[in-house]
C-alpha cells in the first residue's frame, strides 16, 4: 500500500509537499521532507482509496533542529 | 530498486500489469540532478514529463527580474512533474528545481503518445490517473490556502 500524502504547514510559505509514504501517517509522527523534518499534528483521508493507493492530508509543523 | 517495483509506487501507473509496466519502463530515461539544478523553466517549451525517483523538487511560479519566485508545492518520490506541457502542449507552467540531489524518470511526449495509442488500455488507465493526480494537486493547493 502507498499513502500519497498532502502535507500542509500552516503559516509557512513553503507550499507544503506531496510525498508517498509506505506506512500510514499518524499524529505525532515525524516525516522527513527533503532537508526539513515535520511533525504530524492532524491527519485525515482526502479522497477514497483507489487501487494500491490511499490519499491523505496531514497538517504539520516544522521540527526545529536541536542546537 | 528495480524499475517495475519503482513504477508500482507511482500513482500515475496504478492499475497496470507487470507486462504493461515493462512497456512503460521501456520509454523511461533516468536523469540525475544535483541540489539546486533546474529541471523545467516556466514559460519554456516542454517535451517531457518527469517522475521523481529519488529526492525532493520544488515547484515555483512567478520568477522574474522584478519578483522572487513563489513556491507552489514540493514533490517527493513517486510524484509527477511536467505533465501539463505533455498533455496540452503549452509552455511550462512552473519552474521545477531540485531541493536535494534528485533523480527522475523522463518520459518524452512522442513515446508516451505512441504507447497510449498502441495500447489503449494503458492509455485509458494512465490518462485517468493523470486526471486524478492533477485533482490531488488542486486539492493540495486549496488546502494550503485555507
Amino acid at each position: 500500500m502507498v499513502y500519497k500524502v498532502s502535507i500542509v504547514i500552516p503559516g509557512s510559505e513553503s507550499g507544503g509537499a506531496i510525498i508517498n509514504l509506505r506506512e500510514i501517517p499518524k499524529v505525532g509522527d515525524r516525516i522527513q521532507v527533503g532537508e526539513m523534518e515535520v511533525e504530524v499534528m492532524e491527519v485525515m483521508d482526502l479522497v477514497p482509496p483507489r487501487g494500491d493507493f490511499h490519499f491523505m492530508h496531514a497538517t504539520c509543523k516544522v521540527v526545529e533542529p536541536q542546537k | 530498486m528495480d524499475m517495475i517495483e519503482l513504477l508500482k509506487g507511482v500513482e500515475f501507473f496504478d492499475g497496470l500489469s507487470d507486462a504493461e509496466l515493462t512497456r512503460v519502463a521501456g520509454i523511461c530515461r533516468e536523469v540525475r540532478y544535483r541540489k539546486g539544478d533546474t529541471i523545467t523553466t516556466q514559460g519554456e517549451e516542454g517535451e517531457e514529463m518527469y517522475i521523481v525517483r529519488d529526492g525532493l523538487v520544488e515547484v515555483t511560479i512567478g520568477e522574474s527580474r522584478e519578483s522572487a519566485p513563489r513556491t507552489v508545492v514540493n514533490l517527493g518520490t513517486g510524484q509527477v512533474v511536467g505533465e501539463m506541457a505533455l498533455v496540452d502542449r503549452g509552455p511550462r507552467s512552473a519552474t521545477v528545481r531540485c531541493v536535494t540531489d534528485a533523480s527522475v524518470n523522463a518520459i518524452g511526449r512522442e513515446a508516451f503518445e505512441q504507447l497510449c495509442q498502441s495500447d489503449t488500455r494503458i492509455g485509458m488507465i494512465v490518462y485517468r490517473n493523470l486526471a486524478a493526480d492533477l485533482s490531488f494537486k488542486l486539492r493540495h493547493r486549496h488546502l494550503t490556502r485555507r
